[in-house]
């Protein structure tokens, strides 16, 4: 009796060890698969990543200055917009296509002065007298020329260091 | 009987007891033993299991950077939007290869036969050649860097000696553009020429290569700026020409362009001959483009205190022996203003005198004339700047370097000088490389904030109503000054030759880009209204390159704003005033 429970014992664990051995070869032949699989993916990234490498290229080659340029000469004749084509704030929207009042001046904002250049290094601000015209950009342009001082800013006025 | 058999029952009892409990003990030994084995067993699976996890969790990581599969041999250049301009490029070579067929005949078909087959899909390349390349039976390289189609139709071919290996190769998307700013890489994979040679080690270092090397070059305004130059070139029938465009706050070129240009993808015998950067490496005399440099210095020095002040400009000048004149006559006298207007070599003279070679020399030197360009490239022109006579210049030397003649600076030297003129008398070093916000060197002072001011005023007024009126783009506020010198060289002046450049800078209320154009021996043909001179042949091209780049810039063109210029105007016999 107890020689048969003792090899049972035996039996019994002989047959776990050979479950678990058997579970460990399932184990690595499926962890083999997945690392070729990975593997397999692993070549089809650098092969995707040098196609699109050579897609990015082959585009970039196409669209290269050069080309566009010459795609434009032939083809299309774009030319840059003019000032006309331009209108910097809603006011200028509004303003569009109304003709000016009668004896209105020249709607130009005038700055002679240097309007931040320089600063950094600890410069005096020269020439004052116009730079707040430039600084009111929503004004109407030709209320700004209305402001404008009849007398410039003279070069002897100015600050220097 | 019974008295015996007792204890001899009881002996074997006993002794079968004590069999038996030394059996028990040695089977519990064995079965103790047998266990322990099979925990042995069991902690080296588990071992075996923990050890295995581990190296596929390190393999794992490993994985990670070998899926990124290609190594890249040399880092890529891109221009300051990220575009690339040069990268590294897995191309096709054709190579011959005689033993493909292991002993058999190298060709299928007769040499005479794949060489007409190949010219037919590479038409420059000679069939005479190639025939006899191919019966020669030698491997080697029928052609380097061929397009994946030309590839696909040598395959067609059927011809197993010709093999397409893939290379790492260097190549330049864009062509021809920014040639002389990227320089090329030559056959041992060594920069050459331009920025591949200065960064050649970071490009290549591993630990730095992988990071692409972020240049100044705008990809659009260089396209714009070797476009528009290219067709003056043609237009003027010039020998060469030059252009740059340079953020004046910072010293960034945003474009850079010498033509004739080379192709860095293909160098050949010609290539190597254009590799000649003219705006970085050739001193030219460059003329009047010099006078406004020379009016900043004296209104600094205080020798010009006001612009009505009028110069004798009637008659030719004569010092010690030479003659120093205009090209016509305008007028028995000439203010500061109308003097840049009409380019007035006599007054500028006088102004030099007056200013004196000290302070006229060390403006100069303090805008860099007397050294070598500040900028990453190699092969920087060293200016030819006069040796000074006794310890300082003689008049002469003074007076004809007032108007721009008698020394040569680099094109580039004199777009940092028009940068300090007008961004508030600061002079920055040129670089090629992108400078993040706050990073522009601090750079030194040369004029006065009221002096650069007084410049913006002065330079507009040349581009409104002088030489410089073809440079006018509409909503840009253009300045600058044209500048016709006759070209010099060893043999002396060449009057058959001249070199134009206008020099300028946008917008003049709130500058922020200097613009060069040179053109090296313009003709006077119908194209140019029989004309050589920059007002002619160089301010044009710059009024076509700034509407194109200002947008691009930032700077939209708005005519409703303008630099004032209204205490000059009356100063100009030919303008409002008088």
């Amino acid at each position: 009796m107890n020689m048969t429970r003792d090899r049972l014992h035996a039996i019994g664990w002989g047959m776990t060890l050979t479950v678990c051995l058997a579970l460990l070869v399932a184990l690595t032949m499926r962890v083999n698969a997945v690392k070729s699989e990975v593997h397999l993916a692993d070549r089809q990234i650098a092969t995707l990543q040098q196609e699109k490498m050579f897609l990015e290229t082959e585009f970039e080659t196409r669209s290269s200055q050069q080309q566009l340029r010459a795609f434009n000469d032939v083809d299309f004749g774009y030319e840059a917009p003019t000032a006309g084509q331009y209108l910097e704030s809603e006011r200028q929207l509004a303003a569009l296509g109304k003709p000016a009042g009668p004896d209105a001046p020249a709607p130009v904002r005038m700055a002679s002065a240097d309007d931040g250049a320089g600063q950094g290094a600890g410069d005096a601000q020269p020439v004052r007298a116009l730079v707040a015209l430039a600084a009111e950009k929503d004004a109407q342009p030709h209320k700004l020329a209305d402001r404008h001082p009849s007398r410039p800013a003279r070069h002897s006025e100015a600050v220097e260091e | 009987m019974t008295g015996i058999a007792g204890p001899q029952i009881s002996a074997v009892i006993s002794s079968v007891r004590s069999d038996s409990v030394v059996h028990r003990q040695r089977a519990l030994a064995m079965a103790r033993f047998r266990l322990l084995w099979v925990l042995i067993g069991f902690a080296a699976l588990a071992f075996i299991a923990l050890a295995r996890l581990t190296q596929l969790g390190f393999a794992a990581g490993d994985r990670g950077n070998g899926a990124a599969g290609m190594a890249v041999d040399r880092g890529d250049i891109v221009d300051r939007n990220g575009v690339p301009l040069a990268r590294a490029f897995p191309a096709y070579s054709l190579w011959f290869n005689p033993n493909a067929l292991h002993g058999g005949p190298a060709l299928v078909k007769s040499p005479r036969e794949v060489a007409e087959a190949l010219v037919r899909i590479f038409p420059d390349e000679n069939v005479d050649d190639l025939t006899r390349r191919l019966a020669a039976g030698k491997p080697g390289y029928l052609k380097r860097r061929i397009l994946p189609e030309d590839a696909n139709r040598i395959h067609a071919l059927g011809e197993p000696a010709l093999e397409f290996p893939r290379e790492n190769e260097r190549y330049y998307p864009q062509g021809s553009m920014a040639a002389h700013v990227l320089g090329y890489v030559d056959s041992d994979g060594h920069g050459q020429v331009g920025m591949e040679k200065v960064f050649d080690h970071q490009l290549t270092d591993p630990v730095t290569r992988g990071n692409p090397l972020v240049l100044s070059i705008d990809a659009r305004v260089q396209g714009v700026l070797e476009d528009e130059l290219a067709k003056g070139l043609a237009r003027a029938q010039a020998k060469s020409a030059g252009g740059i465009i340079m953020d004046v706050e910072t010293g960034e070129v945003l474009a850079l362009a010498s033509l004739p240009s080379f192709n860095p993808n293909l160098i050949d015998r010609q290539g190597s001959e254009h590799a000649f950067n003219l705006v970085v490496s050739q001193p030219y005399e460059l003329g009047s483009v010099i006078k406004p440099i020379t009016v900043a210095t004296a209104i600094e020095a205080g020798v010009i205190t006001s612009m009505a002040r009028r110069y004798p400009a009637g008659k030719p000048l004569s010092i010690a022996g030479f003659e120093i004149h205009d090209d016509e006559n305008f007028g028995d006298s000439l203010n500061i203003p109308e003097a840049l207007i009409h380019s007035s070599n006599i007054v500028l003279a006088q102004v030099g005198d007056q200013l004196g070679a000290t302070r006229l020399r060390t403006a100069m030197e303090k805008l860099g004339f007397a050294e070598r360009p500040y900028i990453e490239l190699p092969a920087r022109g060293l200016p030819r700047f006069p040796h000074a006579d006794h310890g300082e210049w003689s008049r002469v030397t003074t007076m004809t370097a007032s108007f721009g003649h008698g020394f040569a600076i680099t094109p580039l030297h004199l777009a940092c000088a028009y940068a300090a003129l007008v961004n508030g008398g600061i002079w920055h070093p040129a670089t090629l490389q992108k400078l993040a916000p706050g990073q522009a060197p601090a750079g030194r002072r040369v004029f006065s904030a009221a002096t650069s001011a007084r410049m913006r005023q002065l330079l507009r007024v040349i581009v409104e109503v002088g030489t410089g009126r073809s440079a006018n783009a509409p909503g840009f506020r253009v300045g600058g000054k044209t500048g016709t010198a006759e070209r010099s060289d060893r043999f002396g002046y060449h009057r058959d030759q001249v070199v134009a450049t206008f020099a300028s800078a946008f917008p003049m209320d709130h500058p922020r880009y200097v613009v060069i154009a040179m053109l090296d021996t313009p003709q006077a043909n119908a194209a140019t209204s029989y004309q050589r001179t920059a007002a002619w042949n160089s301010a044009p091209i710059v009024g076509r390159v700034v509407p194109r780049v200002g947008p691009l810039l930032g700077i939209m063109p708005d005519q409703t704003r303008d630099i004032d210029i209204s205490d000059l105007k009356p100063l100009i016999a030919n303008g409002d005033g008088e």
